[in-house]
């Protein structure tokens, strides 16, 4: 057989294997990292493996099937924070069929007209895709020409109305003209600067009847051997509400369990699933944010190869011991410090996010888990900045007693702000509920303390958000004044 | 001239272009990787030759003429002279090897079979489309001939006519090189240079036949080198518009909202549908036409010149609606290999077309490329082999996700 014969059949035996090979990564399992088309945005790269969790159409779909499965994926996971949001465009408007015009220049309905995945080169602030000057599409002319309804804005372009800090999108619950006119002449700083529901939080009265000391604890002899542990979780809010250590290690026993009887059922060190059935509110934001999406239910789970197998119609020739071979590669849980795309610190790198991460085991101090957690693994101007900045100081003075609670702010007070849940105040622990865009942050945070006017200007100065808010704006929005000069009956703005 | 004796008697000294065949083989008496272009434009030069050393052509300053009609009793060159004579309106060389080299077809296999009657040859008993039909039978003649033009060479000494014009033909097929690897004969590219210029052949050969000698090989030189600077310069624009692929930055879809090219052809599904049928339609073409110009029977004479040529157009399209397709962006992961493997595919074959063809002007530069210039080309193949495997799976994840 000749050279040449023998190359091309080699050529042709390892075409047929690659694309083999490319195509069980695709319809049964396997890694599918080597596929992806660019790089995934910081809001889904944790979980760009489990492509299903978006790709959600049959395989070979159309393209209308696809895409309305893909913008399905997408409502499903954010339809609540947009409603929450007040949506200013919800797509619901865009369905009435006499906005067909605007949806010719820009199909609102569809999530992926804005915001398309795996286009690093296109990708903007809030993963949007389309240039900044988007509004254009609709405020041009006719009805919707805000050019013609306010005259304020007669001279201004389009490229400035979503990065100005004047619009958003989505979300313009601190942003709209009467807000804007209530709002207005509001003095930079509150005679008596609060965070209500931190304040609420802090000084709520405490059932302290059932409290535990050190010497009540129940667990192993060894266990109890340690005893800073066992000192962490008696001063612990676990241990003021009478919360055992069997309510941990061993949540299977009995309320009145023996400690040999909690020794059986003893785990040393338990999943995060102990933590989520007393504190449901917490757990179930904290899937929604950055430090735990992993673990949203959501998430595709990885693929059953012998589904896909059946699909191709191959399962009765593939043994169940290759096609356990063709399975997806095992997915982490939860979310490491080294995967993070903001800077974190070299000696964090290791770092597993789960409950333990912030909150220390036994100690569960939540003051900690407020600032110094956060600065454990966070390395970026804002954060270092924070340290010995205003927010800090008022920070240090309430730990201090000096001031009242919810006076101070930490890193929690603007990132995990709290909320009310059922009548309760809570710790939003979706890090990314006052993020991006920072106007988010204004109700239920910055206006606690500060005057509209002040927030809006000082969220619109990138350097003094690096500089985590030492010294002034040097930006001034003109929104408020525009609204006010505006506001009268009859006057557009 | 008296009609030479018929061609299967064995004890007739071999024609120059049965000489020029014998250099042309290499031991599995495949013929060397010369383009069949070259090969058919040699062997038609050296046909005249053989009629001119026979008497029957003559030149003047402006012409070619026939001198004597009558058959030497080789069949080839017998139908050549036949040819030539028959036409009289066409004069010079030069213009008879461009008719001869598209007409005469088959001179290679014609030599081949004359060299088996001879006892050189053997046909191979289970001819396959991927072996060489004959097989060296006697070898002797075939190192003779060597022999004879390496010392040549590698002399001072004044040389024979007839190994002069061999030197000349085997020269015009750039095959010294992979004649004589040796480094000794590496170093005497000047003695071939002065072979080839040479005016010996009128101080040794009665007649006019220096002249008729120097009008073909002029007139073979001017073809090839015609057609190799058009070649070469196809190829060297097709370098340097990959070489813009891999060196210009993106070109940057505008920041404004609304259709523009850059968005239309870089963002928009259908589009970039159509961009990427038209790249998978002209890769095919292309590849089908690179191998087709290694298919004997598909490529004899001007057909080969012609699939070189549609094959090194489609190359530059492919560079052209590459652009089109990703405006000289790699993309990630399988993307980005398979972008590269088809810059390096585009960007070895421009190379190669210019290694091949510009293999004269490299020896006037005094770069010898030697056997190094097959490397472009044996790389272009290279990284065209994965390029199905990755076409296939990049088409597969778009009609996926």
């Amino acid at each position: 057989m000749s050279r040449t014969l023998l190359a091309w059949i080699a050529g042709v035996v390892g075409t047929v294997a690659a694309a083999a090979i490319a195509a069980s990564w695709m319809l049964v399992g396997g890694d599918r990292a080597p596929l992806l088309i660019g790089a995934t945005t910081d809001g889904h790269h944790q979980f760009e493996s489990a492509c299903e969790t978006c790709h959600a159409a049959p395989a070979f779909a159309d393209a209308a099937e696809a895409e309305a499965a893909l913008n399905q994926t997408c409502r499903d996971c954010h339809e609540d924070e947009l409603r929450d949001a007040d949506d200013s465009h919800p797509r619901s408007r865009f369905r009435d069929p006499r906005m067909a015009v605007y949806r010719e220049a820009l199909d609102a309905r569809l999530c992926t007209a804005c915001h398309v995945e795996h286009r690093p080169e296109i990708t903007r602030p809030g993963a949007v895709t389309v240039a900044g000057d988007f509004c254009v599409a609709c405020h041009f002319e006719g009805e919707q020409d805000v050019r013609a309804a306010r005259p304020s804005h007669a001279d201004l372009a389009f490229d400035t109305c979503a990065s100005a800090g004047c619009h958003n999108y989505h979300d313009n619950r601190a942003l709209y003209a009467d807000f804007l006119v209530r709002h207005a002449g509001q003095p930079w700083l509150a005679d008596a600067p609060v965070h209500g529901l931190s304040a609420r939080h802090t000084t709520r009265e405490r059932d302290l009847d059932n409290a535990l000391g050190a010497d009540e604890a129940i667990a192993p002899a060894n266990s109890l051997a340690d005893t800073a542990a066992v000192a962490d979780w008696a001063g612990s809010a676990h241990a003021a509400a009478g919360v055992n250590c069997a309510g941990c290690h061993a949540p299977e026993a009995a309320e009145d369990a023996t400690p040999d009887e909690v020794g059986t059922q003893w785990t040393r060190a338990p999943d995060t699933a102990v933590c989520t059935d007393c504190h449901a509110p917490q757990a179930s934001t904290f899937v929604l944010g950055r430090h735990g999406m992993r673990r949203h239910p959501l998430v595709s789970a990885p693929r059953d190869p012998r589904r896909g197998l059946e699909a191709l119609g191959l399962s009765a020739l593939v043994p169940d011991a290759v096609s356990a071979m063709l399975a997806d590669p095992a997915r982490p849980e939860r979310m490491t410090v080294s995967e993070a795309r903001l800077p974190m610190r070299s000696d964090a790198a290791g770092r597993v996010l789960d409950c333990g991460t912030c909150h220390e085991a036994h100690a569960v101090d939540v003051e900690r888990a407020a600032v110094q957690a956060c600065a454990s693994c966070h390395d970026d101007p804002h954060t270092r900045a924070y340290f010995g900045g205003p927010h800090h100081e008022r920070w240090r003075a309430e730990l201090a007693g000096d001031q009242a609670g919810g006076t101070g702010v930490s890193c929690a007070t603007c990132h995990m702000p709290k909320v009310t849940h059922r009548g309760e105040v809570v710790t939003n622990h979706n890090q990314n509920a006052t993020l991006r865009p920072g106007s988010k942050m204004i109700r239920s945070v910055c206006l606690d303390c500060h005057g509209l006017g002040f927030a809006i200007d000082a969220l619109a100065d990138d350097g003094l958000v690096t500089a985590n808010f030492r010294g002034e704006p040097d930006t001034h929005v003109e929104s408020i004044d525009w609204a006010l000069r505006h506001a009268g009956p009859g006057t557009g703005f | 001239m008296p009609a030479s004796d018929p061609p299967d008697a064995i004890d007739d000294p071999l024609t120059i272009t049965e000489e020029l065949v014998l250099l042309l083989l290499d031991d599995r008496a495949a013929f060397l990787p010369v383009p069949e272009h070259t090969l058919e434009s040699v062997l038609t030069g050296a046909v005249l030759m053989d009629l001119a050393f026979a008497g029957r052509i003559d030149t003047d300053l402006e012409s070619l003429i026939v001198t004597d009609r009558t058959p030497t009793g080789n069949p080839l060159l017998d139908r050549v002279l036949g040819a030539i004579a028959d036409r009289p309106g066409v004069t010079d060389a030069r213009h008879w090897v461009g008719l001869l080299s598209g007409d005469t077809a088959g001179i290679g296999d014609h030599v081949l079979g004359s060299l088996a009657v001879r006892g050189i040859l053997a046909a191979r008993p289970r001819h396959s489309p991927w072996a060489p039909p004959f097989t060296f039978h006697d070898h002797a003649a075939r190192r003779e001939i060597r022999q004879r033009i390496g010392d040549t060479i590698l002399t001072d000494d004044i040389p024979e006519p007839r190994d002069v014009a061999l030197i000349s033909l085997a020269d015009a097929c750039n095959i010294l090189a992979d004649i004589f690897p040796r480094r000794e004969f590496a170093a005497r590219d000047d003695r071939v240079a002065q072979l080839r210029r040479m005016d010996l052949i009128g101080r040794e050969v009665a007649g006019r036949i220096a002249d008729l000698e120097r009008e073909i090989l002029q007139a073979l030189q001017a073809r090839l080198a015609r057609f190799r600077r058009a070649l070469l310069a196809l190829s060297a624009v097709g370098v340097l518009a990959v070489l813009a692929t891999l060196l210009s930055p993106p070109v940057p879809i505008p920041d404004r909202f609304g259709p523009s090219y850059p968005q239309l052809l870089w963002l928009e599904g259908t589009w970039q549908e159509w961009t990427g049928y038209l790249l998978l339609g002209l890769t095919g073409a292309g590849l089908l036409a690179g191998a087709l110009k290694r298919v004997r029977p598909l490529a004899r004479g001007s057909r080969h010149a012609r699939w070189r040529v549609a094959h090194t157009l489609l190359g530059l399209a492919c560079v052209a609606a590459l652009f089109a397709h990703t405006g000289f962006r790699f993309g990630a992961n399988v993307n980005a290999v398979l972008m590269s493997c088809y810059v390096a595919a585009l960007v070895l074959g421009a190379a190669a077309g210019v290694g091949i063809n510009g293999t004269q002007h490299l020896r006037r530069a005094g770069i010898a490329p030697g056997r190094w210039r097959q490397w472009p080309t044996r790389l272009h193949i290279a990284a065209l082999c994965p390029l199905p495997a990755l076409l296939a799976v990049h088409i597969l994840v778009v009609y996926l996700y």
